[in-house]
């Protein structure tokens, strides 16, 4: 650490102004918007409480709520077990091991928009490839529950690589000499994972689950394009509730209180996992 | 036992390899959509493999390529992604640098740092409403400044972050004989720590680029004409195309491959930008 005087304040204080002027203060004014009926062309009406209240007795903002709590939970709890079990595999020694961890690492990075689009392709009943390849007649993407499970498979092909990479890189750092130790007691591959892998993980594994279900909090594309939130509502995910409420019918002031939700929600989370993660940055 | 053990590995081999096939599946089949002639898209079954199960062609690549609008929306989406990555560099590189060399009291280093991470962690539609009415007081609906403004907010936390752990890896000696030599603490910054973080600074911008390059939420609210980028102009190809494989195939390439180059560049890292510079990879 440096010995210094105000300099510190001129290298930092730019990038703090800037957050508090475009994420802080909209945070703020997000918040009072919640707050208010705002109608195009007159005065913002302070109605109080009334957009929460209306929430709480909108099917539809329920439906979303369910929507998108599946969709986390099952898109994230697939996406760790897979990357987890990738993970592991690759640390085996074999040939073409860079190449496939390249190809791998690939869907992380694909434009989400693009990728929703191509996935109808993929899913399209007549034609599509899954379909053909597999000669299956499953409605993907026009049957509510099957719309579901389709935008779940895409979040997991595309995230799930991002649980490998880090599991992968996780792996790399647990010392030999552990394994050494462990081998002495037993032979066991499951044994020697249970009692000394899933151990050494365990805040990596926070810190995925921290990073991957704020993530999924925020989808928002791949419905968007691949179901356009449909059939119906099926696939309406609270993030597109808000956009079409508030951008489709300039419904601002309820768009905000959805929102607010949203964060009060994510931020739950985060409070939950925050103090694992703090030792992480220490 | 030996035997046993071979055979273990290659059964493990082909697992790999089948997982990695089916991942990189759904990119083949965009390129082997995307050379087709439109008449063969429903004709031609199963995987579709060009020269044997018909005739590729590059023809849908120049329409969709020839086209004005693509390449505005190329164009804008390269001059937007570029000028959020110098922006969210000048100024994150010292808010970073600082939070890794300068002791701050209250709040502390740890606090800032979080502090910076959590606005990252912030889901964007929580700010979505607001920031679309601050752009449009400031008058820059549908222009390349205003979606600038708006992924420099999204992208900053990431690249202090980012670079924070890579400052804080470099050996202080160096900074402190430059300091005892009277260089002052920007000299310092410029001319020997920026110069060492190199490689992190440059993940942190293929990162920032690939993001910007990605983002659609905003891109569509606050660029629907003028500026419109990649993302939103692909958007906008189902409602008046309806599906056509061949062309809906062009036009997801044409998004998909520059962030993916750009991500295979910067895989050593990936791991270190993605978790905040909370693992190495």
């Amino acid at each position: 650490m440096h010995r210094e005087g105000r300099i510190k304040l001129l290298f930092i204080l730019p990038a703090v102004a800037w957050v508090l002027c475009f994420t802080v203060f909209p945070l703020v004014y997000g918040v009072r918007l919640s707050l208010y009926n705002v109608k195009v062309g007159a005065a913002d009406e302070f109605v109080g409480l009334a957009n929460y209240r209306h929430f709480l007795e909108d099917a539809r903002a329920w439906a979303s709520l369910a929507v998108t709590l599946v969709f986390v939970g099952c898109g994230v709890a697939a996406q760790l077990v897979l990357g987890l079990a990738l993970a592991v595999l690759f640390t085996r020694a074999m040939p073409l091991r860079g190449v496939m961890r390249t190809l791998l690492t690939a869907p992380l990075f694909a434009t989400p928009i693009a990728v929703g689009f191509l996935f109808v392709t993929v899913f399209y009943e007549e034609g599509g490839l899954v379909n053909g390849l597999l000669g299956l007649k499953v409605p993907w993407l026009s049957h509510p529950t099957w719309a579901v499970v389709s935008v779940i498979i895409v979040d997991v092909w595309q995230w799930t690589p991002f649980c490998f990479l880090i599991f992968l890189a996780a792996l790399g750092g647990i010392p030999e000499d552990c394994y050494e130790a462990a081998r002495l007691e037993t032979k066991s591959g499951w044994a020697l994972f249970r009692h000394v892998t899933l151990p050494m993980l365990q805040p990596t594994v926070v810190l995925v689950l921290l990073l991957r279900i704020t993530e999924a909090f925020k989808v928002f594309d791949i419905p968007f394009t691949l179901t356009t939130g449909g059939p119906g509502t099926a696939t309406q995910v609270l993030t597109m509730y808000a956009y079409r409420t508030g951008m489709r019918f300039f419904n601002f002031g309820y768009a905000s209180a959805i929102s607010v939700v949203v964060f009060l929600m994510v931020t739950g989370i985060i409070l939950v996992l925050f103090r694992r993660i703090r030792q992480v940055y220490q | 036992m030996a035997l046993e053990r071979r055979c273990t590995r290659w059964v493990w081999f082909a697992v790999a390899l089948a997982v990695t096939a089916l991942v990189a599946l759904p990119f083949y089949w965009a390129i082997s959509l995307s050379v087709r002639n439109p008449r063969d898209t429903f004709t031609v079954t199963g995987l579709g493999v060009p020269f044997v199960q018909y005739r590729p062609t590059l023809d849908n690549w120049r329409t969709e390529l020839g086209t004005w609008e693509t390449q505005r929306a190329l164009a804008n989406s390269l001059i937007i992604a570029v000028a959020t990555a110098a922006v969210v560099v000048v100024l994150g590189a010292p808010a970073a640098y600082a939070v890794a060399r300068f002791r701050f009291r209250r709040p502390s280093n740890e606090d800032i740092t979080l502090w910076f991470l959590s606005q990252r962690v912030l889901p964007p539609v929580a700010t979505a409403i607001p920031l679309f009415l601050i752009v449009r007081w400031l008058g820059l609906l549908d222009t390349r400044t205003g979606l600038v403004l708006l992924n420099v907010t999204f992208n900053l936390p990431l690249v202090v972050v980012i670079l924070r752990q890579a400052f804080i890896d470099l050996p202080v000696e160096l900074e402190e004989a430059a300091l005892v030599d009277g260089a002052g603490h920007w000299g310092i910054f410029l001319r020997i720590s920026l110069p060492l973080v190199a490689p992190s600074l440059a993940a942190a911008v293929l990162i920032v680029v690939a993001f910007t390059w990605n983002e659609f939420l905003f891109a569509l609210m606050v660029g629907s004409l003028n500026a419109k980028v990649i993302p939103v102009h692909i958007a906008g190809a189902g409602d008046t195309r309806g599906v056509q494989f061949w062309f809906v195939a062009v036009r997801a390439l044409i998004a998909i491959t520059p962030p993916v180059i750009l991500a295979l560049l910067a895989q050593r890292y990936i791991v270190r930008g993605l978790t905040f510079g909370a693992l190495k990879g």
